[in-house]
């Protein structure tokens, strides 16, 4: 009924281009990620305003009304704020909250870090386009007119309305009796893909990366499912030993004692054979951890999982390195030494939040 | 005199019997008003009317959608309610919430009847547009016009720049003007001859700068817009209290059923709440008018001749002080909470003062074109300093309208400043004390 709607778009459009140009300084903090509801997160921007004089800090106070002696501190914020009908138009720092498609956030994500859409793998995707002419529409270019076809339903139409005559058998098509060719839709199969975050929750990894790993996968999450008609998060935790969770367990169960990572990579590859099936799915595991192993053995084993056993079913293994103040690093070179060479292989390291931009970029990178 | 409202024809004939059994109230006690046309309205539609400044039609602008975001999210969660809103017109618009109580509405009514007395009476609003509906939406039209001529991108930037400076006007222009001339010209004042000093900085701008036709024509119109609701900003105490304390008074007059008196009660008294630190202009204003009436003054001539400073001038002594429990607050320097400091009636006054005179607005006079074409732009500091930050950048667009540099002579913490603005620049100078000379604040 207003045209103000009109006006509410213009300012969402403008709050987007705001959101685009700071997308760096959201990718570095879990603002959004406490504000994701099942389509879309709000995003809190400052209100846009435009500069005009007015007064500053010094303002000497105000007038009130109400009890209170003297030295008696006010109660409530705005104290000082408005003052005798000055014309405070509410001009302070609101935070407006914004909502934003959890599409158009993958889609800013993809333009700032310039990531390349996914490749589906499979040659399932071959058969999505059904290019045949079997189907017969109401409704085309006049090329495509089936004749026999539209014949049959102008002679149907012309016996029920009690037209026909079998003396002078005269049939007269009008607009609705025609037929035409159509490509037949084959529905494609839905391209479906599920990632698997595994995550060391062993002692030596703190608040702090456990944060930047919940970042990455929000980011991950983000990115996969703009790109999947389908997209299942499944979360394992491991410490010595391996376990599923859900969402929330994930981020904030803290274990203590050793890591035994092939505990998890076994997991993954037993939830890949019994529900995630390489022939459905397109498959992500992604692992984050501090880069301490148990042993050397251990670290041997997880190799040759992945070589043998995983990696011929993924689309892609990513592995998270977050800096700690006690883990060594070790696993990283292990893994870069042992499958460095193999595409399928991406290995990051991250000590600080700001990395977080490179490790997605590095992740989603090569659009596999 | 006056025809009778025009309201029946569209509300709901209880509603329509009570307006005009109220507006019949309203008139015996010696209001005189426009035609009051009520619209009833859904609460979403109204916080879009009142993101517009309750006009229907405006211009095509991202501020109002953020406003109405805010007013909208508001509602939402509860956090606020629009109770009236009412625009100075002929016939004044205003509009009832549909979802509200019979007596809510009856409030609403006989308060919009106080304010319509105001619009028409009050000396500030007297070369105020009186059909700034139709003006209003000749303005979207005009600006619709030249979005599709030169694009939204460069017409939105324009009119960005330009209600940035749109505080920068001379309040007391428009009646100057019309006491000097006798002139029944309504709308804002007619643009200055090129003669400094002036405080009608946008007036100046409209006239000098070097602009396209397109964007005097959208500068023009901010500024006929902001001269519209300049004599709002000047009597918000008055108007509200003038219009509180009638409702107050025609309803309990014998409009009020018995059955009604304590949700009207609880419902005046939710309006005129007050806050620690906070003035309440509903309720700073009803008692202004109470205390006239009990000084015998005579309130109708003091609706007509007043604004908020001079009103309180007027009306604020030790025993209003007293009787408020009125009080001054500052920060405390070491806490950085604010506080109070003391009920001394003096300064409370002057405290008041301070904060209304020119519409609550710093003082920022165009003194001059300087030699080399830029400029000189000085503020009368009265004791509080400008935000800086904000200074620095709406003088930044003053010279992005003015394209031959720009200069704001003011006052930080106490030592003279300049802000210089050119070519997209501004930086800030110390002034010589010795040489240039103070002005008193």
């Amino acid at each position: 009924m207003f045209r103000i709607e009109a006006d509410r778009a213009r300012f969402r459009e403008i709050v987007r281009g705001k959101i685009r140009s700071d997308l760096a300084k959201y990718l570095s903090t879990s603002e959004l990620i406490a504000r994701q509801g099942a389509h879309a997160v709000s995003v809190p921007v400052p209100q846009i305003e435009l500069p005009q004089f007015c007064f500053g800090e010094n303002e000497r106070g105000g007038v009130g009304q109400g009890p209170g002696e003297r030295g008696e501190e006010l109660e409530g914020e705005g104290a000082g704020q408005e003052g005798a009908g000055a014309a405070g138009d509410g001009l302070g720092q609101h935070l407006l909250e914004v909502e934003v498609e959890l599409d158009e956030l993958a889609e800013m994500l993809g333009r700032e870090l310039e990531l390349p859409r996914i490749e589906p793998k499979g040659k399932r995707m071959l058969l999505s386009d059904g290019g045949r002419y079997s189907d017969v529409s109401n409704s085309g270019p006049d090329s495509l007119r089936h004749f026999r076809r539209s014949y049959r339903q102008a002679l149907k139409r012309t016996i029920a309305a009690g037209l026909w005559d079998p003396a002078a058998p005269r049939v007269e098509p009008v607009r609705e009796d025609f037929r035409y060719r159509a490509r037949r839709v084959t529905p494609t199969p839905e391209s479906s893909a599920v990632v698997i975050h595994m995550m060391d929750v062993s002692g030596s990894m703190g608040r702090e990366q456990k944060e930047i790993v919940r970042i990455e996968a929000f980011w991950i999450d983000t990115w996969l499912r703009s790109q999947y008609h389908n997209l299942e998060v499944v979360y394992i935790v491991h410490d010595a030993a391996a376990k599923v969770v859900d969402h929330d367990s994930f981020f904030h169960l803290r274990e203590s004692g050793g890591t035994k990572i092939s505990s998890a990579y076994e997991l993954c590859l037993q939830l890949i054979r019994e529900k995630h099936r390489p022939e459905d799915w397109n498959i992500y595991p992604f692992h984050y951890s501090d880069g301490d192993n148990w042993s050397a053995r251990d670290t041997e084993k997880c190799i040759a999982l992945l070589r043998d056993e995983l990696l011929p079913r993924v689309n892609q293994f990513c592995y998270g390195q977050v800096k700690s103040a006690y883990g060594s690093g070790q696993f990283k070179k292990d893994l870069d030494d042992a499958l460095g060479a193999d595409g399928r292989v991406v290995t990051v390291s991250v000590s600080e939040r700001s990395d977080i931009q490179r490790a997605i970029r590095a992740f989603l990178g090569k659009g596999r | 005199m006056a025809a009778p409202a025009r309201s029946s024809s569209r509300l709901p004939s209880e509603l329509a019997n009570w307006a005009a059994r109220i507006e019949r109230a309203a008139r015996e006690h010696g209001l005189d008003f426009f035609p009051v046309q009520f619209e009833l309205l859904d609460a979403s539609d109204v916080n879009g009317l009142a993101a517009y400044g309750g006009f229907p039609v405006r211009y095509p602008s991202w501020r109002f959608g953020m406003e109405f975001e805010r007013l909208d999210k508001g509602y939402h969660w509860g956090l606020s309610k629009i109770y009236e809103l009412v625009i100075n017109n002929d016939p004044v618009i205003a509009y009832l919430v549909r979802s509200n109580s019979t007596l809510e509405q009856k409030l609403v009514m006989a308060h919009v009847f106080g304010h319509a007395d105001f619009f028409r009476h009050n000396c500030w609003f007297a070369s105020t547009e009186r059909h700034m509906l139709d003006r209003m939406a000749a303005h979207a039209t005009t600006v619709r016009r030249h979005i599709d001529r030169v694009g939204l991108e460069r017409v939105e930037r324009f009119l960005d720049l330009a209600l940035s400076l749109e505080n920068l006007l001379d309040p007391y222009l428009p009646l100057r003007q019309r006491l000097r001339d006798g002139a029944e010209r309504p709308g804002a004042p007619a643009l200055p001859e090129g003669s400094t000093p002036t405080f009608d900085v946008l007036g100046f701008l409209c006239a000098h700068a070097p602009l396209g036709p397109w964007q005097r024509e959208l500068l023009g119109i901010v500024r006929d817009e902001a001269y519209y609701f300049q004599p709002q900003r000047m009597t918000k105490i008055m108007n509200e209290g003038w219009a509180t304390f009638w409702h107050s008074r025609i309803l309990t007059g014998g409009v009020l059923e018995a059955s009604e008196i304590v949700e009207f009660a609880d419902c005046h008294s939710g309006a005129t709440a007050t806050a620690p630190g906070r003035l309440n202009p509903y309720k700073l204003g009803i008692e202004l008018w109470r205390h006239a009436d009990r000084r015998g003054e005579d309130l109708m001539r003091l609706r007509r001749v007043h604004d908020d400073a001079s009103l309180i001038d007027e009306l604020v002594d030790e025993e209003f002080v007293a009787s408020q429990k009125m009080f001054a607050y500052g920060r405390n320097a070491r806490s950085g909470k604010a506080e109070v400091e003391g009920r001394d009636a003096r300064t409370i006054k002057e405290r008041l003062l301070t904060q209304l005179a020119w519409g609550g607005l710093p003082r920022i006079e165009l003194a001059g074109v300087d030699a080399g074409g830029e400029l000189r732009l000085e503020h009368r500091h009265d004791g509080r300093d400008l935000q800086l930050e904000r200074a620095k950048e709406t003088l930044r667009r003053v010279d992005e309208l003015w394209r031959a540099g720009a200069v704001l002579e003011t006052r930080v913490e106490g030592a003279r400043r300049r802000l210089v603005a050119r070519g997209g620049e501004v930086r800030v100078e110390e002034l010589d004390e010795a040489r240039a000379p103070t002005r008193a604040p």
